[in-house]
């Protein structure tokens, strides 16, 4: 193709605040061309979209737009320059008509404001009939299915003449029908010459739909390869490259879901982490059938045993974090039997779970795991009022004895026990998070994503204390998407996929054979 | 705030409440100069005597209780405008249950405070459980407690002839102060000790600055909030038992409008709307500021001369609000503009020409 591509990006780099999210992404994207985009959770897919998009300003490198170096990208630059980004969730006006959110859309805020309805309608007929799609200007978005809605955002794309449309996971809430209809669509606008950015972890449609692929992990672009011969075969044949999960000796043409997966994991593998020092001792937690209607958690039977470190893998929205708050009684399980040290609990509410020892580390550390207004004493003896104050009086000098011995004994670095929680980095904000729960003595401790967003060197003093706690005797379940720490910090890794317990595979196995089960392919 | 440490000097005398301590002295000595006269006999009359001071006290009472109710509440993010009404409809009940029911003062006085007890039970009860928004909640309450007291009433009934054991509370000084006041004072040590110096307090904290995070922090958020609810209904009622004794009558618009005297008062102290922050002596210090302001303005001749009381005070009670809002906004504001200013406006002249696609 002589002609530029449609967008290019350059040694893309984008800091948030200390934290890099893009170190360096190279991506090219031609007309008439599907590209998937695939990665880890949090390899930098999001931000990628962003920076495409104008949302955020990338920290350095070139986003080229047909040739043309565009800097200072707004989203409505980016609008006007034929960029339409499609997400999950359609950003529709639901009580509005279907005509009326394209109209939305398309039409110039400083329009006359005379409203000629019957052009809007016309016009959305006509784009809605240019996809193929069998839906009337005038229903209102409220009464639409998903994938319709799904369709809407792709007409208003067409009809604002989008030359580059990205699809942010489109297929994730969409039946195996509705999903064709879509694949067709996509593959029409291909044919149109319009360059598709098409992001998902369901490696079969990427097989299916996509013409290359590339892949990004932490913060870089890996690789990216041809997925099919791009002008040879016909759209939708399926023949040449089905999906076979061996990594097989195929031909160098030839891209394999093997190769896909380990392009995404990387081959640098358990080297930093502390050895596992601790024997397993008896069941803490064991879960028998666990299920919890409300937040999608499903058959999960699991046992972790003193001193031991079980992993939880998974992509996001596999449940992980959703069976961490049945545990801790957040939303309470409402299927299967739970027991700690072999007497059968329920857990009805956090109190609950915390006098049976269970403690939980939130995710979220900002809005769960630390009260940024609140100095960090306070924070560190929240969840031991009981204990520290029995008579419900305060006792100041106790309260700063619990907190010094903290602050010294996981280095927290602060101005002292009285400085906010909101005044210390994310990794000191996770030791506070850490130490309120320890201070309770738990027998469970439930770590979720202990280290996002965490600076390199906090991250492995968190991984040391997790080991010696580990070694003190404490059953620790962690969850994480970072599938080396996953990996090489646990003995035992159970790997989530649809709420349920996928696969349970030992400690230092293959990134390979995990993120098979947690994409639900072979295993 | 309840820390430990004695911070820094400079930061304690610039602290809210302190500010508003200064701007109450110089309130009070203003009008001890400008309000006080003495008249044709030569007897000293006005702001400046211990007659007027006391009377003070004596009226600040039952907006006062009302606004050491509202402390805790407000701290935990949550308000009840209800509680005026429910001083109402305790007033009614007591009245009730002393002449109609015939029962003995203490014991119709125990009764209206477990009355009271139960109306703010009423309000945690639906806040916890529809989990709407406080201010909806008591906006209903509002009108249903006050709805109540008319319909006991009819509208016309009002209780007197109080025996004077019992008027002794509102109308009278023992040791020194009017009775009342040792009642108002011993609420409010009790509320203090309760905010200041307990883990219950520290939970209202907690919940005003972080409910969700106070919930995974294994605290009884429900419990909490219901507590501070029942308590505000309980101060309410003992509100309620003090102005009748004061006025020696119960009659359905008893404190008609309080709450809102109440809120500013809160607010004025320095405690945050949004919750979390704010102190039990703040709000002391802030109805002391609203009830001298209002007192002292009646006290100036200027004032007397134009009947003009009631407005001025209105009005200089809302400055004085936005201007303490305005104080404790201000420095949050100037960082911030700090913040923004040295960036070197990387405007968008974007050079490029743009491609059509």
């Amino acid at each position: 193709m002589p002609a530029a591509p449609l967008l290019e990006l350059r040694r893309l780099v984008k800091n948030y605040g200390g934290v890099r999210a893009l170190r360096g992404v190279d991506f090219e994207l031609r007309a008439g061309e599907v590209h998937a985009l695939l990665g880890e959770n949090g390899a930098g897919k999001s931000t990628l979209i962003k920076t495409v998009t104008g949302a955020h300003e990338p920290t350095a490198g070139t986003i080229a737009i047909a040739g043309q170096p565009v800097t200072g990208l707004t989203p409505k630059r980016a609008h006007e320059l034929g960029i339409a980004c499609i997400y999950q969730q359609p950003a529709l006006f639901p009580d509005l008509t279907v005509a009326e959110n394209i109209a939305l859309r398309l039409e110039p805020a400083t329009a006359s404001r005379r409203v000629d309805w019957r052009s809007r309608r016309e016009r959305a007929a006509q784009l809605l009939a240019r996809i193929g799609a069998a839906i009337s200007p005038d229903s209102e978005v409220r009464s639409l299915s998903m994938p319709e809605q799904q369709l809407v955002e792709i007409a208003c794309a067409l009809g604002a003449g989008a030359r580059i449309v990205i699809m942010d996971e489109p297929t994730a809430s969409l039946t195996q029908k509705e999903q064709h209809l879509l694949f067709a669509v996509v593959r029409d606008l291909r044919k149109s010459g319009v360059g598709v950015i098409y992001i998902s972890h369901r490696l079969e449609e990427i097989f299916d739909l996509a013409d290359r692929v590339t892949v990004l992990r932490d913060g870089e672009s890996v690789g990216t390869r041809q997925v099919r011969s791009s002008r040879g075969d016909e759209a939708g044949g399926p023949g040449l490259l089905t999906a076979r999960p061996e990594p097989a000796e195929g031909s160098a043409a030839t891209l394999t879901e093997a190769e896909l997966i380990r392009l995404m994991v990387g081959r640098e593998v358990a080297q930093i982490y502390p050895p596992s020092e601790s024997a397993p001792g008896e069941v803490v937690l064991a879960l028998r059938n666990v299920g919890c209607a409300a937040s999608g958690v499903r058959d999960v039977t699991l046992d972790v045993r003193a001193g031991e470190v079980v992993g939880l893998a998974g992509l996001v929205g596999a449940g992980r974090t959703e069976l961490a708050r049945v545990l801790f009684g957040l939303t309470p399980a409402d299927a299967g039997e739970i027991s700690l040290r072999g007497a059968p609990v329920t857990l009805h509410s956090p109190q609950d779970a915390v006098a049976h020892g269970i403690a939980y580390v939130p995710e979220d550390r900002r809005r769960h795991g630390v009260v940024l207004d609140l100095p960090i004493a306070h924070n560190m003896t929240m969840a031991v009022h009981r204990r520290l104050f029995p008579d419900r009086w305060l006792r100041f000098g106790a309260e700063q004895a619990l907190a010094l011995d903290f602050i010294r004994d996981l280095a927290v670095k602060c101005a002292g026990p009285d400085a906010p929680g909101g005044s210390l980095s994310g990794g000191n904000q996770q030791k506070v998070s850490l130490a309120r729960w320890l201070a309770t003595k738990p027998k469970l401790l439930i770590l979720d994503e202990p280290t996002q967003g965490v600076d390199v060197g906090a991250k492995s003093e968190i991984h040391r204390i997790v080991r010696r706690l580990a070694k003190d005797g404490l059953a620790v379940l962690l969850i994480s998407s970072d599938l080396p720490e996953v990996i090489g910090m646990s003995d035992r890794i159970g790997v989530m996929r649809g709420g349920r317990l996928q696969a349970m595979l030992p400690g230092k196995s293959d990134p390979h054979d995990v993120m098979s089960a947690a994409l639900g392919q072979g295993t | 705030m309840s820390s430990s440490q004695p911070r820094n000097w400079k930061a304690l005398l610039l602290s809210h409440e302190m500010l508003l301590l200064y701007v109450l002295i110089a309130e009070w000595l203003f009008f001890y100069f400008a309000g006080t006269t003495v008249n044709r006999r030569g007897v000293t009359v006005g702001f400046g005597t211990v007659d007027r001071q006391f009377d003070i006290l004596r009226h600040s009472c039952e907006i006062g209780l009302l606004a050491l109710a509202l402390t805790p509440v407000i701290i935990t993010a949550g308000i009840d405008l209800s509680v005026g009404s429910l001083l109402g409809l305790c007033a009614i009940l007591f009245g009730k249950f002393w002449k109609d029911a015939g029962l003995p003062i203490p014991v119709a006085a125990f009764l209206a405070l477990g009355c009271g007890a139960l109306g703010g039970g009423l309000n945690a009860a639906l806040i916890t459980s529809l989990r709407l928004p406080p201010l909806i909640i008591t906006l209903g309450t509002y009108s249903l407690f006050r709805g109540l007291a008319e319909a006991i009433t009819r509208g016309a009934v009002t209780y007197t002839d109080f025996p004077a054991g019992f008027l002794f509370v509102g109308q009278e000084r023992w040791l020194g102060l009017p009775t009342q006041a040792w009642l108002f004072f011993g609420v409010a040590a009790a509320v203090w000790l309760l905010v200041h110096r307990t883990t219950f307090g520290r939970s209202f904290r907690t919940i005003g600055f972080a409910p969700e995070g106070a919930r995974y922090a294994g605290l009884p958020v429900e419990r909490r909030v219901a507590m501070v609810y029942i308590l505000a209904g309980l101060i309410a009622a003992l509100a309620a038992i003090i102005y009748t004794a004061r006025l020696g009558q119960a009659k359905a618009d008893a404190g008609t409008g309080y709450e809102l005297f109440a809120i500013t008062a809160v607010v004025l102290g320095g405690t945050s709307i949004f919750g979390g922050t704010g102190s039990v002596h703040g709000t002391l210090l802030g109805v002391a500021a609203i009830a001298v302001l209002k007192n002292g303005l009646a006290c100036l001749p200027a004032v007397m001369r134009l009947n003009a009381a009631e407005d001025m005070s209105g009005l200089l009670t809302g400055a004085l609000l936005l201007l303490a809002l305005t104080g404790s906004v201000l420095p949050k504001l100037l960082s911030s503009w700090r913040a923004h200013r040295p960036a070197p406006a990387p405007s968008a002249p974007s050079p490029n020409p743009q491609p059509s696609p």
